[in-house]
């Protein structure tokens, strides 16, 4: 006996197929009462790192554990290996989590807890995993201090620790420099660039702009609970440097300066205030680094400072959500 | 994953008995013994006597208080040290977790209430009302821990909660009409020791005893269940 299939209905052939990835994210919300913390937000992550960019209080941490199951979200769907993070529980055990918080069991040993996180991930070996886990984070698995004295630092790595040792597919990281000194931030990032190679995809989140710049990442910003813009690091970086600036200028002259500046190409406003103060607004920032002390020695004005006033994250988070 | 599971286990029980707990416990079960040898050397005291102070201050105050102490912290204290992540983000079961913690508190509470308890019935009491007190110590810690135990999941003040439970419902509420009292832990308890000492006035009606154990494995039963669902549906920090 042969059955014909039936003809694919317009709407089968129509509908674009599913988004696929690591992690996809569907118009996901998280309201707290009459707070929103994240409001329709998608993107798809792929193996790699991707960073969660945006100001405190913008929301990365809610979405970065609405990714992990940790929270139900309100309203659309996180589907992470295509299961739902917080019902399947195989899935969880491909998930490796450094949560933001500080605690651990503090009187146990860094090799104890992260053998015993290995053991719940079924690990074949998990003393052998979480000694090399400890490894990797440049911990001393044979140190027999309790992780309840250890430094903040310390702490973070022994958090890395427990989320690697079962070599997860997925690794999210809850600003995971914070507390680093240095050194250890740069090895930190070197990690997570290692673990990005090596086909992990792994999620970061920070709200520090120059971390992220070093981690060399696919970027999702998130401001007020909104994917504000998301792509290659350096095409955020440009739309950033793209946006109107707003420079003080402490010279000795401000008015003859001031006057100078506004033949320059690109000067949208100037405000002087007193006689050494102006404020200028321009739309080509490297144009205008370019050309000012030119003109100031043009005119014989000895500069005493160029002071950008919105170069802060916050103001560039800002612009992006108001584009 | 029997491993991982005593794992849970094993820091379930390291972080529910902290040194100051386990010595403030057992001061007042110090005390009670105390009271207990005064009122052995007592002359006026009669048997009736003996087993009602036994549930006066065993099956009322101590074990409901020491249960609470630490049932309430089993799993509460993951939750307030922002631990419990450690184990809900793993690929275990949910009963697992509520499980472990279940199989923790009375772990603890168990020696802890037993012990104090029948020192106490030796001084105080015959064979028969050992017998009776540690049963229904045991029938106590079992039906009292599991409740507790899914307090301290489901709010931060467990256990302010969990004393008020003890004091206003068990201590008061319950003796105001039968049908809340049958809904007191505390009437099975004392039924048991009623029962097995023979001493039938310390309460009016005692339950039977195959229907204490029947309830109490309801109530250990309806609990964990509870539990696991809370552990399911939880936001963890």
């Amino acid at each position: 006996m042969t059955t014909t299939p039936p003809p694919p209905s317009p709407a089968a052939t129509d509908a674009p197929p599913p988004p696929t990835g690591s992690v996809v994210v569907s118009n996901i919300s998280k309201w707290f009462g009459d707070v929103v913390a994240v409001s329709d937000v998608s993107f798809v992550v792929e193996p790699g790192v991707t960073a969660l960019l945006g100001p405190n209080g913008a929301g990365k941490s809610t979405t970065l554990r609405m990714i992990a199951g940790l929270e139900p979200p309100s309203q659309g769907t996180v589907r992470v290996l295509g299961e739902n993070p917080r019902s399947d529980r195989a899935v969880r055990g491909r998930i490796g989590l450094v949560p933001q918080q500080e605690q651990l069991f503090s009187e146990q040993r860094a090799i104890d807890f992260v053998t015993l996180a290995a053991t719940l991930n079924g690990v074949d070996d998990p003393g052998e995993a979480a000694r090399r886990a400890l490894d990797i984070v440049e911990m001393d698995s044979d140190d027999t201090r309790p992780v309840g004295s250890y430094s903040k630092g310390m702490k973070q790595r022994v958090k890395v620790a427990q989320a690697i040792a079962h070599s997860p597919d997925l690794l999210l990281m809850d600003e995971p420099l914070t507390g680093l000194d240095p050194r250890q931030r740069l090895a930190m990032i070197e990690l997570i660039r290692r673990l990005g190679e090596e086909e992990t995809a792994v999620i970061v989140s920070s709200h520090v702009l120059d971390e992220v710049e070093r981690l060399g990442s696919r970027v999702l910003v998130i401001a007020q609970g909104r994917l504000a813009a998301q792509g290659d690091f350096h095409d955020i970086r440009e739309l950033m440097d793209d946006r109107p600036h707003r420079i003080r200028v402490r010279s000795s002259d401000a008015r003859l300066l001031g006057s100078a500046l506004l033949a320059h190409v690109g000067i949208s406003g100037l405000t002087v205030s007193g006689d050494h103060e102006l404020v200028v607004n321009t739309d080509d920032v490297d144009r205008f680094r370019a050309s000012i002390a030119g003109a100031a020695m043009q005119n014989e004005v000895s500069l005493f400072e160029v002071q950008p006033l919105d170069d802060d994250l916050e103001s560039v988070f800002k612009y992006l959500v108001g584009r | 994953m029997m491993r991982g599971f005593l794992g849970m286990m094993g820091r379930m029980v390291r972080s529910v008995s902290t040194k100051g707990r386990v010595l403030a416990m057992l001061a007042v079960g110090a005390v009670g013994i105390v009271i207990g040898i005064f009122l052995d050397r007592a002359d006026e005291i009669t048997a009736e006597g003996r087993v009602d102070f036994l549930s006066n201050f065993g099956l009322t105050v101590f074990v409901p208080v020491v249960v609470v102490v630490f049932a309430t912290a089993t799993i509460g204290n993951l939750i307030e040290e922002k631990t419990l992540v450690y184990f809900w983000m793993r690929p275990v079961g949910r009963w697992q977790i509520a499980l472990a913690g279940f199989l923790s508190s009375m772990l603890v509470l168990l020696p802890l209430v037993l012990v104090p308890m029948g020192i106490l019935a030796a001084i105080v009491g015959d064979s028969n009302d050992l017998t009776g007190l540690l049963l229904a110590s045991a029938v106590g810690v079992f039906a009292y821990g599991s409740i507790f135990t899914f307090l301290g999941l489901l709010t931060p003040r467990a256990l302010v909660w969990g004393l008020a439970y003890v004091l206003v419902w068990e201590g008061f509420v319950a003796g105001l009409s039968r049908t809340a009292g049958w809904l007191a832990i505390r009437t099975h308890t004392t039924s048991v020791l009623a029962r097995v000492s023979e001493s039938l006035e310390l309460i009016d009606r005692p339950t039977e005893q195959t229907t204490v154990f029947l309830i109490t494995g309801a109530v250990v039963a309806a609990a964990f269940l509870l539990t696991t669902l809370r552990l399911t549906r939880m936001t963890v920090d």
